[in-house]
């Protein structure tokens, strides 16, 4: 019990406690806030900017969201036809791996001028789907293909046809795998959205990374840590709901440790 | 019930065969061997869940019988729960629901499962498991049971009490079945006829009957019983020495 509530209180008070020795260290030391401000001034500067934060944190939020359920179903959907054809997987595999070894700094510019700077966050959303993709794919289709003999055989043995076969057990067999996938690609879709954002801009919607870029122009650091405090909270939002969900759609694998 | 005509099966290298063998309607037979004689490929051939390179698998009458497949491991779908599990044969071969459903629930008490038919397969002992997909195999009015190394992960009081619940299906619903095991003593007990494999390619060594139905009524208590036990592992020893 007691080590219950330490797992639970240590990382709080060890994390207070450096909040501490952070604001005593800058205000006995005369740090100037736009070298590093002291948490009491990010705390103020949130509460200041509170407004303008939460939208961007908002549509931030909107892009990682999009980002990360259109990549999902698209790698879920091509690991499908990778499991029915071999010749679609050796034909498309090299292109996804293409995506995924390109930096997505690097095409950002290609992208933004096929989309036009005046959808700029379009073009954002292209480019984090791009990171988020991968991981998705890589796991669903090993999921699908990690399908035990004997089950495979059980159902050739009962003539089951492709539909029933990807149905009936080899998408849910790949559950587990096309989760874990999703687990790493939702923090992808965050990172991949904050920076393509840095890259592209942010056209007529302004996400974190450019209130990020904003303050730092103006060299007010406060700000920036506020919208990176914003930014992290969001990752770990992000990351602890895919995490439940995995838990709750996972019941029945979970409980199975043979 | 089936007839394996000169088959003989490879992949990279030999791993069956020449082999002909003549399986009786009806009949209980058990396949000894050591590991890599082939075995588990002659229940596939016989299901035909794979072709043999060379030879033919003929049925009687020239129809495939409805065939269950008992696996070494139970091979659960852990997603669904017990009952959903023994009717995956139904679904799959589109047999009416209800229809399905009472045979369902009728294999499952058969085999001493009711009241477990929405458990999920993680909340059942390795025995049950091991029920549940003897119920799935026998929910298709199954004529040709195989079973491939079924009762191996089994402690011992599981094992003699599934044993006796199989000879007792086998007697009651007239099937063919065919038994791959490792124990000798399993292979006696269980049936009226016991194949011995060698290994590299697997061919038939021996082909023992065991005739006197005494034998196995008697369970393990004659001295018949030992003495065919003794013959077999003999053939066995000798196989693996050599």
């Amino acid at each position: 019990m007691i080590k219950r509530y330490l797992s639970f209180l240590a990382p709080i008070i060890s994390f207070l406690l450096l909040l501490c020795v952070w604001e005593i260290t800058v205000n006995s030391q005369n740090i100037p806030k736009y070298i590093l401000p002291a948490p009491t001034d990010i705390f103020a500067s949130l509460l200041l900017n509170y407004s303008d934060l939460l939208r961007s944190t908002f549509i931030t939020f909107r892009i990682t969201f999009f980002a990360f359920m259109i990549a999902s179903l698209l790698a879920i959907f091509i690991a499908i036809l990778f499991s029915q054809s071999k010749i679609i997987e050796l034909s498309l595999y090299p292109i996804a791996v293409i995506f995924q070894v390109t930096p997505v700094v690097a095409i950002a510019p290609l992208i933004l001028i096929w989309v036009g700077l005046d959808n700029a966050e379009y073009a954002i959303l292209i480019l984090a789907v791009i990171v988020a993709f991968f991981p998705v794919l890589a796991n669903a289709n090993l999921g699908i293909r990690s399908v035990e003999k004997n089950l495979s055989e059980l159902f050739s043995l009962y003539e089951a046809n492709r539909l029933q076969r990807l149905f009936k057990l080899q998408l849910p067999y790949a559950l587990p795998f096309i989760l874990t996938g999703m687990k790493t690609s939702i923090g992808l879709a965050l990172i991949g959205s904050v920076v393509a954002e840095f890259v592209a801009g942010s056209g007529t919607s302004t996400g974190l990374a450019w209130r990020i870029i904003e303050a730092g122009n103006r060299l007010d650091v406060p700000k920036l840590f506020a919208a990176l405090i914003l930014l992290v909270l969001l990752g770990i939002i992000l990351f602890l709901i895919m995490s439940l969900l995995e838990k709750i759609l996972l019941k029945r694998w979970d409980i199975d440790k043979s | 019930m089936f007839k394996f005509n000169k088959i003989y099966k490879e992949y990279d290298a030999p791993i069956l065969g020449p082999l002909s063998l003549d399986i009786k309607k009806n009949s209980f037979v058990s396949i000894l061997g050591s590991s890599g004689a082939g075995k588990s490929t002659l229940l596939r051939l016989a299901s035909d869940l794979i072709k043999p390179t060379s030879g033919s698998v003929e049925y009687l009458n020239n129809k495939k019988p409805n065939i269950g497949f008992v696996f070494q491991d139970p091979t659960l779908l852990p997603w669904r729960s017990v009952i959903d599990n023994v009717l995956l044969p139904a679904e799959l071969t589109f047999k009416n629901k209800k229809v399905s459903e009472e045979k369902a629930y009728f294999w499952l008490s058969k085999v001493g499962l009711e009241g477990k038919e929405n458990s999920l397969p993680n909340q059942l002992s390795g025995g049950q498991k091991m029920r549940v997909s003897i119920a799935r195999a026998m929910v298709q009015d199954c004529s040709l049971l195989l079973m491939d190394e079924p009762f191996a992960a089994l402690d011992e009081v599981s094992r003699n009490k599934l044993e006796d619940d199989l000879l007792d299906i086998w007697k009651k619903n007239k099937l063919t079945v065919l038994f791959v095991t490792h124990s000798v003593t399993e292979a006696v007990y269980l049936a009226e006829r016991v194949l011995v494999m060698s290994s590299s390619p697997g061919k038939i060594l021996d082909d023992v009957i065991i005739t006197n139905k005494k034998l196995r009524d008697d369970g393990q208590q004659s001295n018949e019983f030992f003495s065919k036990i003794n013959y077999l592992t003999n053939i066995l020893k000798k196989e693996s020495n050599e």
